[in-house]
């Protein structure tokens, strides 16, 4: 494994509990986006033979969802919401209005990796349409003046990031 | 292990404590929808200050009511049991809030409602319109429990239903599902007892359950206010079918887009293994059932059955040719059955209170209720739950307030993106499959999506099919090349090259998309099937008068300073809003150059006197023919 290894838990011990099917494929590929952001292709041989499947068959369920990235992720990630009630109100003229400023289209970075942008799917946070999630975090209704705000923000590194908290954090 | 009456004891405990606590408790609505209007924010404002305050009050977490609108939802209750909803509750409000509860008094300025002991003051929750319209079974529990904790299900009533199904025979409660007449709510609606007859049956072992909670319809979010709010009741639906099906493993299915739903779930079937009520010989009745979660990865396909478990089993979440049905050859090559979170979470009520009571409500064909999420162009965003024939635009009005104010309802989007159409007139009909169905529609899951006058039927169908080619597996050569060819045609539509032979080329695209092996193929068609049968006339405006009505197809729209205005400060506020920098100053002032312009609309939502929006190509009909002359867009001027 390349250096990518050398900072995170090693793979074998990622994947103790997995094995041959048993439907542990999704559970696999969870384990390593968690544990390294995203899948790195070093890892698909290592859970191939964990499930005694072919690397071959592995990456083509990987390229099959949308959620299993083998790039490492930008720093910050604008997830545009793709879902209807945020169409409605304006979330494609959002979407220009992202990739405009940034200069990059979906599902494309800046050339530093800095800020990305994702076509995400609707969770049914509809009260905030239109809106994106920038690193988890919601960010809506937005007007169409907000997006140019945040996207200029992203791109000259003004706008302050927060993290989402993860719902462990309220025990 | 402790028998099921101490089990209820040692809840009821734990219940009393709740809705009558020691001191005063702040409880947080938290869910995926909670969290989006900004409760977290809300939580730890409300965490610092009452740490910092020393204030003698308990913060808790609950989940959602369904009023999404009022988001973030703060429960206040009082010892003496008088609960009431504040919200919206902001960081800002937290001191205010604060200081209310200290004098043993909630705060009136926000306060929604009195879920119990209203006063003068604050009207009782089923006071609301939006409340007395419904009839809340399945969602009894949401938002006035601590979603993961077993006791508080247990204290009211919850497992009741196993109790009673463990005492039964297989062949027994799956007469008494069959009489109840629930079926299938993921949007078939099969009958759910023959379903599980069908497993009973088949020969194979051993045999598999899988809840299908993959609600990948964008705009319906019913399933996830089931699990984020009431998880155990979908546990309890999953026993019984165990119970009367012989299965011994169950899969809980869930999309990537909800973590949260995972994490609960997850807990729910942890405590209910801690409790003995999963796992070998259940209460001592010789049923057996695990249940494990699967998080899914993004994919709108692996919510159709077979895709599902293909993606659970180790490959790539495509769906297969039917037959064999999953309850023949299913998950693993063995026996399974599939069903819907919301039809699993009816059985334990159907078992507890009988299939009279579940008769009661609903209508002849349609027994029971239903959930519905209501989003898009709607006063209010919520979830609701209605008996079957209720009014839907009754619904629209009532629970979703209407329409935006000096907006008219245009249209509604029901059953997920593959489910269609209807206009504004066709839609004061009976929540039920079969008048949808006779408009060629799909109720479906109970995402329910409305439109208005700035929305254009091209643009959302334009949207609807670049969804279906998006997430098609692309197995079918008719679903991977159709669904493109629908995109393309209707990108023509909207950029002013649309031909009036594509209205006969859609007929045939339909036609042909049927003969794909899976309903996703098959049904992807529908929404502009019914533009071509309800709004052919907005599509031949595209087509042959090359005007997009509503003003959102950027193709047919442009920008442009109203000379009249050219030099005001609001133009230059215009200006400096511009992503792509179009404005151009001269001595006449500001104007857009129409090259660079992205037509994102910026500029008149900052200027809306100075910029306006236009149609983009002149009048091209004959003199006499023209319905609007060519100038401003009208609709549009509200967006």
């Amino acid at each position: 494994m390349s250096e990518v290894a050398a900072s995170h838990p090693p793979l074998e011990t990622l994947l103790r509990d997995v094995k041959p099917n048993s439907g542990h494929l999704l559970k696999a590929l969870h384990l390593v986006k968690e544990a390294y952001g995203y899948i790195p292709p070093e890892s698909v041989p290592v859970v191939a033979r964990k499930l005694g499947l072919t690397p071959a068959a592995v990456f083509g369920c990987i390229s099959f969802y949308s959620e299993l990235p083998t790039t490492p992720p930008p720093k910050v990630e604008v997830s545009w919401c793709s879902g209807p009630a945020c169409r409605l109100s304006g979330g494609d003229e959002i979407r220009r209005i992202f990739e405009a400023v940034l200069g990059v289209p979906m599902e494309g970075a800046t050339p530093d990796g800095r800020v990305g942008l994702h076509v995400a799917q609707c969770d049914g946070s509809c009260c905030a349409a239109p809106m994106v999630w920038i690193n988890g975090r919601v960010h809506g209704p937005l007007t169409l003046a907000d997006a140019v705000r945040i996207a200029r923000g992203l791109r000259d590194g003004t706008f302050e990031v927060r993290e989402e908290w993860g719902h462990g954090e309220l025990r | 292990m402790a028998s099921f009456a101490e089990l209820q004891a040692a809840a009821r405990e734990q219940w009393t404590a709740w809705v009558n606590p020691p001191r005063p408790q702040l409880r947080v609505g938290l869910t995926t929808c909670g969290k989006a209007a900004g409760a977290l924010d809300t939580y730890a404002a409300l965490n610092e200050a009452i740490v910092e305050q020393a204030a003698g009050v308990d913060l808790v977490r609950t989940a959602c009511l369904g009023l999404c609108y009022s988001e973030p939802n703060v429960t206040v209750v009082f010892p003496d049991g008088t609960a009431v909803l504040h919200g919206p509750v902001r960081p800002a409000n937290v001191p205010d809030l604060l200081q209310a509860i200290r004098g043993g008094r909630p705060l009136e300025r926000l306060a929604v409602a009195a879920l119990s002991g209203a006063t003068t003051e604050i009207e009782p929750v089923d006071s609301l319109d939006i409340w007395k319209i419904q009839v809340r079974r399945l969602m009894e529990r949401c938002g006035l429990q601590d979603p993961e904790s077993i006791d508080h299900y247990l204290a009211t009533g919850g497992y009741e239903g196993l109790v009673r199904a463990l005492g039964m025979k297989a062949e027994e409660i799956i007469q008494e599902t069959l009489d109840s007449g629930l079926w299938g709510r993921g949007g078939a609606a099969f009958p759910t007892g023959r379903k599980w007859d069908f497993l009973r049956t088949a020969r194979g072992e051993p045999k598999f359950l899988v809840c299908n909670a993959d609600e990948g319809d964008p705009g319906a979010f019913v399933n996830r206010t089931l699990m984020e709010g009431d998880p155990h009741g979908i546990i309890e639906g999953m026993i019984i079918a165990a119970r009367a099906t012989g299965a011994i493993r169950g899969y809980i299915y869930i999309r990537d887009e909800y973590p949260l739903d995972v994490y609960r779930m997850e807990r729910a079937v942890e405590q209910a293994r801690e409790r003995g009520l999963l796992g070998e010989n259940i209460l001592g009745s010789g049923t057996s059932l695990d249940l494990v979660v699967v998080r899914g990865a993004g994919s709108y396909l692996c919510g159709e059955e077979t895709g599902l478990i293909s993606s659970i089993q180790d490959s790539r979440g495509m769906p297969r040719i039917r037959p064999p049905f999953p309850a023949q050859s299913g998950l693993f090559h063995k026996p399974t059955n599939v069903n819907n979170v919301e039809s699993y979470a009816n059985v334990p009520l159907i078992l507890r209170h009988g299939v009279a009571w579940y008769r009661e409500q609903g209508t002849q064909r349609n027994a029971g209720t239903k959930m519905f999420s209501l989003s898009g162009r709607l006063q209010r965003v919520c979830v609701v739950e209605v008996p079957f024939g209720f009014n839907t635009l009754e619904l629209l009005n009532v629970a979703g307030g209407g329409p935006l104010p000096g907006h008219q309802f245009k249209g509604l989007q029901s059953g997920g993106p593959l489910g269609g159409l209807l206009p504004a007139s066709e839609i004061s009909i009976p929540l039920e499959p079969e008048p949808y169905r006779e408009r060629d529609v799909l109720m479906g899951s109970g995402g329910l999506i409305a439109l208005d006058d700035t929305n254009c039927i091209v643009d959302l169908c334009q949207w609807v099919e670049w969804f279906a080619e998006d997430e098609s597996c692309s197995r079918c050569t008719t679903c991977r090349i159709g669904t493109q060819r629908l995109v393309e045609i209707l990108r023509r539509f909207q950029s002013g090259e649309g031909r009036v032979s594509d209205l006969e080329r859609i007929p045939l695209l339909a036609d042909t998309l049927r003969w794909s092996n899976c309903v996703h193929g098959q049904a992807a068609p529908t929404a502009v099937r019914n533009a071509l049968r309800y709004f052919r006339e907005e599509l031949l405006d595209h087509i042959q008068r090359k005007r997009c009505e509503a003003g959102v197809c950027r193709g047919l729209i442009r920008f442009e300073v109203s000379p009249a205005h050219a030099r005001d400060r609001e133009v230059e506020g215009a200006a400096a809003a511009c992503p792509v920098d179009a404005f151009r100053q001269s001595e006449q002032g500001w104007r857009i150059d129409q090259a660079a312009c992205i037509r994102c609309g910026v500029c008149h939502e900052v200027a809306h006197e100075g910029v306006r929006k236009l149609a983009a190509f002149p009048e091209t009909l004959p003199a006499g023919t023209a319905a609007t002359p060519p100038g401003q867009v009208a609709a549009a001027a509200g967006r």
